[in-house]
C-alpha cells in the first residue's frame, strides 16, 4: 500500500532521514517509536508530503507521490492526519468542522456531510457536542473530534503524530480507546507515540527509529521482548528501567521525582503507585539511608515496572558499612514506607563496590 | 507547592496545594513561623495536598506543639491517602483531624 524506497530528508544542518526503506501493507497498524529527534515526525510528514523529500521515492498504491506530476491533493484525501495539537477551526462548531472538508473536497451535499458527520461523532462518543464550539471541549474531546474529522474524508490511511501527548493524563485513555477502535476496523494506521504500553497493544508492527532510518522493524513482541540490534536493546531496557546513581547529599531531589513521574507515565503506571514509589524513595532512601552513608558514597536507585503483573519494584544499592534499613531508628519514615510497600527486603552483597541491597515491591 | 494564607481575626487558615515533602517542607515551616503570633486557631486545609512525607509531618508536628500553647489547631479536608499516613505514623492520636 505504501512503499518507501531510499527516502532521504536533509535540512540545512541536519539529516534526520538518511535512507528509509519500508513497505506498509493494507491494514497494517504501525507504532513508530524511538528517541527524540530521530525523524519520526519527519517521516510522517514526508508520507503525506507536508515535507518534500530530498531524494528517494514514496508510492501510495500505484502512484508515486514524490513524482512532481503527481496530484498530491488527491493522494492527501486518502490520508487522514492527526497531530499533537488538534487544529480545529475555532470559529466553526464541531459538526461544521467535520463537514467542511467532505463538502469542499469530496463534493458531498450538505445533508450527506451532516448525516455522516453525526454518525462519526457517535462513533467517537461526542454526538451531544455537535453544536458546541471547540473551546467548549476538553483536550481529549477535541482530539476525538480531530479523529472524526480525519475519518470524514474516508481515508485509507491515517497518520497520527503523538495524538495524546498534549493531553492531560486523565484524558489519554478516552483518545487511545477511539484509536484502538479504528485499528480494529481494518484502517491502515501509522502512529508516532511515546506511550509504550499503547504502542505495543495496538500495533501489529513496530518501527524503532534511530540513525536516520527505521533501525529495527518487527512485531511488538520482537521489538519489546526480543530486540535484536544494539540501540533498540538499549532503548527498550531504558524504557523499562529507571535508574539513578546518587553520589551527593545535595542531589537533585525534585529532578529525581520528576524523572520518576515521566518514567511512570511512559509505562502507564497508575499515579497512585508513583506517589507510593516516591514515598518509599523519600522515606527509606533520603530519610533513613542517606544520613547513614559516608561522606563519599554511591547510592544506586532503580525502578522496574512489569506490565503483566502490574507491579513496580525498586532496588537501592549502597556502599559503606552494613546497614539493614529495616532496623532504622527512624520509625516514622519506616512506617510510611512500609505502608506504601508489599514487601521490603534487605541483603548484604558484594557487587561493583556495593555492599547493601534493599529491594521493595511497591503496593 | 503553593501556600495560601487567610487571616480572620485570630483565626488563620493555611491551605497547602501540591506536595509537602523534603524539598518543600522548609518553605511551609518558614511561612508558619512568620504567622503564629497572636493566632488562637490554626486551620490547615489539605484539600489540595497531593503528597505528604515525613518531612512534612515534622513541620505539622511543630505547629501542633506551638498551637497547644496558644490555642488549637485543626486539620481539614484530608484525603484517603494522606489520612493513611496519619494513621500508620500514629499522628491521628496527636492531631485534630476534621
Ligand atoms: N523544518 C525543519 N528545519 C530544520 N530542522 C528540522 C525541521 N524539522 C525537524 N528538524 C530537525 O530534524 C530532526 C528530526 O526531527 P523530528 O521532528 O522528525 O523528530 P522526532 O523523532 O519526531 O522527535 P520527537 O520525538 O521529539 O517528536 C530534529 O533534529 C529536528 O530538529
Ligand atoms: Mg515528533
Amino acid at each position: 500500500m505504501i512503499k518507501i524506497n531510499h527516502l532521504r530528508k536533509e535540512y540545512a544542518n541536519i539529516t534526520p532521514l538518511k535512507d528509509v526503506n519500508v513497505h506498509i501493507h493494507k491494514g497494517d497498524v504501525i507504532s513508530i517509536i524511538g528517541p527524540s529527534g530521530t525523524g519520526k515526525s519527519t517521516l510522517i510528514r514526508c508520507i503525506n508530503m507536508l515535507e518534500t523529500p530530498t531524494s528517494g521515492s514514496i508510492f501510495v498504491g500505484n502512484e508515486c507521490i514524490t513524482d512532481k506530476k503527481c496530484n498530491i491533493n488527491k493522494i492527501r484525501q486518502k490520508m487522514g492526519m492527526v497531530f499533537q495539537s488538534f487544529n480545529l477551526f475555532n470559529h466553526m462548531n464541531i459538526i461544521e468542522n467535520i463537514m467542511a472538508a467532505p463538502m469542499d473536497l469530496l463534493g458531498k451535499s450538505k445533508q450527506d456531510a451532516y448525516d455522516e458527520g453525526m454518525e462519526l461523532l457517535r462513533t467517537v462518543g461526542l454526538a451531544d457536542k455537535a453544536f458546541n464550539y471547540p473551546d467548549e471541549l476538553s483536550g481529549g474531546q477535541k482530539q476525538r473530534v480531530a479523529i472524526a474529522r480525519a475519518l470524514a474524508m474516508e481515508p485509507e490511511i491515517i497518520l497520527l503524530d503523538e495524538p495524546t501527548s498534549a493531553l492531560d493524563p486523565t484524558m489519554v485513555g478516552e483518545v487511545q480507546a477511539v484509536i484502538k477502535d479504528l485499528a480494529k476496523k481494518g484502517l491502515t494506521l501509522m502512529i508516532v507515540t511515546h506511550e509504550m504500553h499503547f504502542a505495543r497493544e495496538i500495533a501489529n508492527r513496530v518501527f524503532y527509529m534511530d540513525e536516520g532510518g527505521v533501525y529495527e522493524d518487527g512485531t511488538p513482541e520482537e521489538i519489546f521482548d526480543n530486540p535484536k540490534r544494539e540501540k533498540t536493546i538499549r532503548f527498550i531496557k531504558h524504557l523499562k528501567v529507571f535508574e539513578n546513581l546518587i553520589t551527593s547529599k545535595d542531589f537533585d531531589f525534585i529532578g529525581f521525582n520528576t524523572s520518576l513521574e515521566e518514567f511512570g507515565r511512559r509505562n502507564q503506571v497508575p499515579q497512585k503507585t508513583i506517589y507510593r514509589a516516591q514515598s518509599v524513595f523519600e522515606e527509606l532512601g533520603v530519610q533513613c539511608i542517606l544520613p547513614k552513608l559516608d561522606k563519599e558514597f554511591r547510592l544506586n536507585v532503580a525502578f522496574e515496572y512489569s506490565q503483566e503483573e502490574e507491579t513496580l519494584s525498586m532496588s537501592m544499592k549502597y556502599d559503606g558499612e552494613h546497614f539493614d534499613v529495616r532496623e532504622t531508628p527512624n520509625i516514622i519514615s519506616f512506617a510510611i514506607a512500609e505502608n506504601a510497600s508489599k514487601s521490603i527486603e534487605y541483603a548484604e552483597i558484594q557487587e561493583d563496590g556495593f555492599t547493601n541491597l534493599v529491594t521493595v515491591k511497591i503496593k | 507547592m503553593t501556600i495560601e494564607k487567610n487571616l480572620n481575626g485570630t483565626e488563620l487558615t493555611v491551605a497547602i496545594v501540591g506536595r509537602l515533602d523534603t524539598a518543600t517542607a522548609p518553605d511551609m515551616e518558614e511561612v508558619l513561623k512568620e504567622s503564629f503570633e497572636g493566632i488562637t486557631k490554626l486551620i490547615l486545609d489539605f484539600e489540595g495536598l497531593e503528597y505528604l512525607s515525613s518531612a512534612g509531618l515534622r513541620v505539622i508536628l511543630q505547629a501542633q506543639k506551638i498551637m497547644n500553647k496558644q490555642g488549637e489547631m485543626i486539620i481539614k479536608n484530608v484525603n484517603k491517602t494522606i489520612n493513611e499516613i496519619f494513621e500508620v505514623t500514629g499522628f491521628v492520636d496527636i492531631l485534630t483531624i476534621e
